[in-house]
């Protein structure tokens, strides 16, 4: 173990937060969503979570277009059409591999906020003669869960994702980031 | 960052630009080598977005004296800045002494700009107002050819808001110029009990690997919807309006849409700009119903006109500029094979917030990068350039609906909803601007 590993350890212990648990939560997360079991992951939020990527957090959402703004319904949405309607944008489809690091957390009476830092490695498959095909993407940012516990398990109450280029040209980002 | 793929064989480099618009008797296509060569492109840029309007910036952007934005004319870097006196200047952002850019933001509020490599200095006007160690021996002599300032576009100009400029100081007016577009643009921006829009969203950029044609073709094209977006209606047919939609979109079915997109007209313009013009009967019975105060004003002022004012109304206004929905759309030139499209939501100014508010998440259900249907429409653009690498195939039809259509009064064209009239009239402009 590194120092800084040692203080984080012991200042999240400090804070009463189990951070192994909240990486293995993190962890689990990333594995639904590169092993496409996007259904397992709608199950990790509450029913009135936030799935949030936003073009520039301080502006009010209800003013500011947001990458991606999805309550519940339009979770399930997103889940339906990458699952159960083929369109061009994932024809063919995206693999991904979503590495997670930096992780921290603090907790307080009501909810544990963990802050990680995220790298999305992204390629659309198929015919990889063809231009945009078949090349690596990265996506960089750092995500902050929101969590809170319901029974014996965590659940996201609020996932945000701060992309580093959020105001900056994007290409296609019909995957979960 | 996309780079440019271009393939270096390019057969029909000599044939002059005119000869890759085939018009004739019920006859309408177009070369590839219009989307994929680069001197075509090299010459689009001196002919078309040196020449005609160019769309830059909407007033609400640089609201007071100093606010600036930057943008491009073509691959020329200018700078749209609000001087003292109000009134909006256009500057290439080029230093005049060496060449350096004197903006590298995207917008703020300047009292002046100053060239980071030497130091000279310009004002919100782009006048040249400090030479730095102008004098002495090492400086420049009583001789000097001082430079006024930063280039400035002679041609400015704004209707309703929206503001063009021209490097062509014999360019048309640009009400003549917009056309019947006019018409369209007042439709939209009466939604307004004032009149007005406001842009206050950050916009959506994409680039693709695309011709910046496919942009300005398809904002207008009313035969696609039902292919590309299949799986669009699917959501719609499932979710409705529960999941943002704001009951903008008409079809929940296949059959549903297909039949919405054959309702309505198109039109195509003088000066190439392509209408579509759709009622939308469910946001008029939206606004009549969540929104009656509103309704009862919009309906004082504009009486049977309303449907019309509430209709699904786009245009492609060449060479750069989109309106469809609630936003405004542009798309920028960057190579043959690549184009950016910012996508800035507006608000209507005295419409109800939760009117607004629904329209932002409807867009953004639809036309942000992570969206259900934009992706789908700039992904078809990367598709189409891949597909024309196939140069061996000369000509894409553009046919449809040309026997329905019909020259009117003024000499603009009038055809069907579904048709490809907006897009012919878009190739005819091209033609005569690059003859």
């Amino acid at each position: 173990m590194t120092e800084t590993q040692i203080v984080d350890a012991v200042s999240a212990e400090a804070a009463g937060v189990d951070i192994e648990r909240v990486r293995q939560f993190l962890y689990r997360e990333a594995r639904l969503l590169d092993s496409g079991e996007l259904r397992e992951w709608l199950t990790l939020f509450t029913g009135d979570g936030l799935y949030w990527v936003p073009i520039d957090e301080d502006q009010p959402p209800e003013r500011c277009a947001s990458l991606v703004r999805d309550d519940g319904p339009a979770r399930d949405e997103r889940v339906y059409h990458l699952l159960e309607t083929p369109f061009p944008a994932q024809s063919p489809p995206s693999r991904t591999v979503h590495v997670v690091a930096n992780v921290e957390a603090t907790r307080s009476a009501e909810q544990i906020v963990a802050t990680s830092s995220q790298v999305v490695y992204e390629m659309r498959t198929g015919d990889f003669t063809q231009v945009g095909l078949g090349v690596v993407r990265q996506l960089v940012g750092q995500v902050t869960h929101t969590l809170v516990e319901q029974g014996s398990e965590l659940k996201i109450a609020r996932k945000k994702i701060l992309l580093i280029d959020r105001d900056m040209p994007q290409g296609n980002l019909t995957f979960i980031i | 960052m996309l780079e440019a793929h271009q393939s270096p064989v390019d057969q029909h480099r000599r044939s002059a630009p005119r000869d890759l618009v085939m018009v004739g008797d019920g006859r309408f296509r177009v070369h590839t080598q219009a989307y994929v060569s680069p001197e075509v492109f090299a010459q689009e840029m001196r002919q078309i977005f040196s020449t005609q309007w160019v769309y830059l910036a909407h007033s609400s952007e640089l609201p007071a004296p100093g606010d600036y934005k930057t943008t491009h004319m073509g691959l020329q870097p200018v700078i749209v800045s609000r001087g003292d006196d109000g009134v909006v200047n256009v500057m290439l952002n080029r230093c005049v002494h060496r060449g350096a850019v004197v903006c590298r933001d995207q917008r703020g509020s300047a009292n002046f700009f100053r060239c980071p490599y030497h130091g000279w200095v310009y004002g919100r006007d782009g006048k040249l107002t400090g030479v730095s160690m102008r004098g002495g021996d090492n400086g420049y002599g009583a001789d000097f050819e001082q430079p006024d300032g930063l280039k400035v576009v002679p041609r400015v100009d704004s209707y309703r808001g929206l503001i063009f400029a021209s490097m062509d100081p014999e360019a048309p007016d640009l009400r003549e110029y917009l056309g019947r577009a006019t018409e369209l643009i007042d439709g939209k921006l009466d939604q307004s009990p004032v009149g007005e829009i406001r842009l206050v969203s950050q916009p959506y950029v994409s680039r693709y690997q695309g011709n910046w044609k496919f942009a300005a073709e398809n904002i207008v094209d009313g035969y696609h919807f039902t292919f590309v977006h299949a799986a669009f209606i699917k959501l719609q047919g499932k979710y409705g309006s529960t999941t943002g939609d704001f009951h903008v979109h008409q079809g929940h079915s296949q059959s549903e849409e297909r039949k919405y997109r054959t309702t309505g007209q198109s039109f195509a313009t003088r000066h190439g700009h392509g209408l579509n013009m759709k009622p939308n009967p469910t946001q008029v019975q939206l606004v009549e119903e969540a929104f009656p105060e509103y309704h009862l004003q919009l309906q004082a002022q504009h009486g049977e006109d309303l449907a019309t004012v509430l209709g699904s109304n786009t245009a492609s206004i060449f060479p750069n500029l989109g309106i469809i929905h609630h936003q405004i759309r542009t798309w920028r030139p960057i190579a043959p094979d690549v184009t950016e499209v910012t996508i800035y939501p507006y608000e209507v100014v005295g419409a109800p917030d939760e009117f607004n508010q629904g329209w932002l998440r409807s867009q953004e259900r639809f036309y942000g990068p992570a969206g259900h249907g934009m992706p789908d429409d700039v992904e078809i653009f990367a598709l189409n350039q891949q597909g024309l690498a196939a140069d061996s195939v000369d000509w894409l039809i553009l046919e449809r609906g040309i026997g329905a259509e019909k020259q009117v009064d003024n000499g603009d064209y009038q055809g069907l909803a579904s048709g490809e009239t907006p897009q012919r009239g878009l190739w005819r402009k091209w033609k005569q601007v690059m003859a």
